[in-house]
């Protein structure tokens, strides 16, 4: 049987796919919460993190190859770098693409056209200044196959990425539960008037949430590139696929984009099994639109609108 | 940026020079030609931006070294006229080739063509040409469909894939003995066809291959495929068992291609074809993975004749890098063109060209062009190149190694 006979393998590479996935589509979801907007600039957030990684990586270590302990600080200092990257791209966006969009009580179209030429302009500058080919990243370790799991071949960055997402979501999951902040973010995403009447500053709160999301986002740019390399066109499909990602876990929810992301990631995996690889995206989206007839809220979302 | 300011830059140089005057612009090549030479430009048609871009720069710069060597007299003597350089970006890309072609054809100074490059952008661009009755001389576009649609005008300098993949499937069954073969296309004119062909070749020599698409990827600027589509594929490869696999496309994408068969723990030997064969490829996939990895052209590299060196470094005097893929093929076809011109005399017209093309003879730095009717070149062989060590480095002619 097709789905059978490398099912371990394609999950175990589908997780792979479906952790960057979730990284990126926090950002996508946690900005729907407080916005209730889509901020499809988000693809060329995840774009500056690969590069800010590149370009700090490349500042730090040069062309020597990183060994043992310091293939752990490069793979950190990469994705810090990353995530400081995207989140000083997501903070500027919303400072100039949004901010004052919002301030004059614009009309959605207006932010959904804002976010688009965002994207187009971050992207064609980065095409021009760094180039169009593509620009590796010196990988820090050598992939290949580290161990196996029901037979399936488990590869050393498959492991890294597993490991560097996990962390990255539980923090991300318990910053938005219990600090301060996640406090305010929630309280805007319930009832932002309400909350600004408790003495919650609305736009900070909002600023916070860009820079979370541009954190993680960022990061997915480090860890892809890792593998793919750096390229101004990098952000358009895994972006397209994350937002995907987003919708089916129930936008607006965090753990919902987590589950969605993981969900698509193996689902796209399963899904060549049995057809070619140019089928990939036909299935993928094939099942996106089945789940959302049966429940329009995505799997954890509990209404249209608003949700945390 | 480098490519972005000679984009901009040829033609704001063409209408500075038209502004000067012909004399003027003579007088500044230092030439003794009189202002009664007619001038006319030779453009190039190929990928100056995008994931492909080096192998269309390669062949750039090749069409503008040999302008600027006909200007000066040293490759023919006495032309009746002046040549100019005009380059047209199409991204290698079907979508984009129509309108760089036109706007080719609406120069009137324009006689010839050499390009386009890329075959998918031939296939889109040639019907333009073709109506405008404009000759193009292609380095490096391999479809064999191309010689069949009726266009008297298209001409190239290098086999088609009817060469490529029947060769390269004899030398993975004979040479290497396999009996089970995995090929993956990108999708793109090119590789389709590339791909069928090999694959029938394979067959017959009683082979087993299993296909599979993948397109190529928005991160190659090469299609609407995803960087992650290659880890499924990776896998798939690998539990059919299949000892060779081959890949027909270009060298983004099967750099990403090679580096998950790789991660995944296939062992079996990787083949690609002239799309690929490009240093990039061994930097983009890094030498680890790379080496090992097989590669077929139907072009040559330049062997050490004095011609053939003297290219090399005027070749690189002017680009700022070595030659590449299809700088020499490039070369030939301009130099083929300026020769048919200097048949037609001084007076060259679109068409008059197109027939003196069908007649020229000319003796180049890769072989001896002369067309076919259909504009195919007479004769072909194929040749394998092999990543070692980091670099690509020629094996031979595939008649030779199979033997």
């Amino acid at each position: 049987m097709c789905f059978t006979q490398n099912f371990w393998n394609l999950v175990v590479s589908g997780l792979a796919d479906g952790f960057l996935y979730a990284l990126i589509a926090i950002g996508y979801t946690l900005v729907y919460g407080v916005l209730q907007l889509i901020n499809f600039a988000h693809s060329e957030v995840f774009m500056s993190g690969g590069f800010a990684s590149y370009f700090i990586l490349n500042a730090a270590i040069g062309t020597s190859q990183p060994h043992g302990i310091g293939s752990l600080a490069f793979l950190a200092l990469g994705t810090v770098g990353g995530g400081l990257g995207g989140a000083l791209v997501a903070f500027l966006l919303e400072r100039v693409a949004y901010r004052p969009l919002r301030r004059r009580n614009a009309p959605r179209l207006a932010f959904l056209i804002s976010a688009i030429g965002a994207s187009y302009f971050i992207y064609n500058i980065a095409g021009k200044e760094f180039g169009r080919n593509a620009l590796e990243i010196p990988s820090p370790f050598t992939n290949g196959p580290v161990f196996s799991i029901f037979g399936a071949t488990v590869q050393t960055y498959y492991v890294v990425i597993a490991v560097s997402a996990v962390i990255m979501l539980v923090l991300v999951d318990r910053v938005v539960a219990m600090t301060r902040l996640g406090k305010g973010i929630r309280a805007v995403a319930q009832d932002a008037e309400t909350a600004s009447l408790m003495g919650v500053n609305i736009d900070r709160v909002i600023s916070q949430t860009f820079i979370i999301g541009g954190i993680l986002g960022g990061a997915a740019g480090f860890l892809f590139g890792l593998n793919a390399g750096v390229v101004y066109t990098m952000g358009f499909t895994p972006a397209l696929k994350a937002f995907t990602a987003a919708v089916l876990g129930g936008i607006g929810n965090i753990r919902g984009a987590m589950i969605g992301g993981l969900l698509l990631g193996i689902v796209e995996n399963l899904g060549v099994a049995c057809t070619q690889a140019s089928w990939r995206d036909v299935v993928a989206f094939g099942i996106l639109v089945l789940v959302l007839l049966v429940r329009p809220t995505g799997i954890l979302g509990e209404q249209l609108g608003r949700a945390a | 940026m480098n490519r972005i300011t000679l984009r901009l830059g040829a033609p704001i140089a063409a209408a500075a020079m038209a502004l000067a005057g012909v004399g003027t612009a003579q007088a500044a090549s230092g030439s003794v030609a009189r202002a009664s030479k007619p001038t006319y430009t030779i453009a190039y048609e190929g990928p100056l931006s995008g994931g492909n871009a080096q192998l269309g720069l390669n062949m750039k710069f090749a069409v503008q070294l040999a302008i600027n060597q006909a200007n000066s007299g040293t490759t023919f003597k006495k032309l009746p006229f002046k040549l100019k350089f005009l380059a047209e970006d199409d991204q290698g890309s079907a979508t984009q080739s129509p309108a760089a072609a036109q706007a080719v054809i609406n120069n009137s100074s324009v006689v010839a063509v050499v390009g386009p490059a890329f075959s998918g952008a031939t296939k889109a661009a040639e019907p333009l040409y073709h109506a405008a009755n404009l000759p193009t001389v292609s380095p490096s576009a391999t479809a064999p469909a191309l010689a069949t649609q009726g266009w008297n005008n298209f001409f190239r300098v290098v086999a088609d894939d009817n060469a490529q993949g029947p060769g390269d499937a004899t030398y993975v069954v004979k040479k290497l003995g396999a009996k089970k073969i995995y090929t993956v296309d990108d999708a793109s004119a090119y590789a389709v066809g590339l791909v069928q062909a090999f694959a029938k070749k394979a067959q017959q020599l009683g082979a087993t291959v299993t296909h599979q698409e993948a397109p190529g990827t928005t991160q190659c600027q090469a299609g609407t495929g995803n960087v992650q589509q290659y880890g499924a594929l990776a896998t798939e490869i690998k539990s059919s068992g299949a000892p060779v696999t081959f890949y027909a496309g270009y060298y983004c994408d099967f750099a990403l291609l090679a580096k998950a068969l790789r991660a995944d723990g296939y062992n079996g030997r990787l083949m690609s074809d002239d799309g690929s064969l490009d240093p990039h490829y061994v930097s983009e996939a890094g030498a680890s993975v790379a080496n090992g990895t097989l590669l077929s052209c139907a072009c040559t590299n330049l062997g050490s004749s004095k011609t053939d060196t003297t290219f090399s470094s005027q070749f690189k005097k002017l680009a700022g890098f070595a030659v590449g893929t299809y700088s020499a093929e490039a070369y030939d076809a301009t130099n083929t063109i300026i020769k048919a011109m200097a048949k037609v005399g001084s007076n060259v017209k679109r068409s008059a060209l197109v027939t003196a093309l069908h007649k020229v003879v000319y003796t180049g730095l890769t072989k001896t062009v002369h067309f076919q009717p259909n504009g195919n070149i007479a004769g072909s062989t194929v040749y394998l190149y092999q990543v070692k060590n980091g670099s690509i480095v020629e094996l031979g002619p595939v008649s030779k190694l199979v033997g």
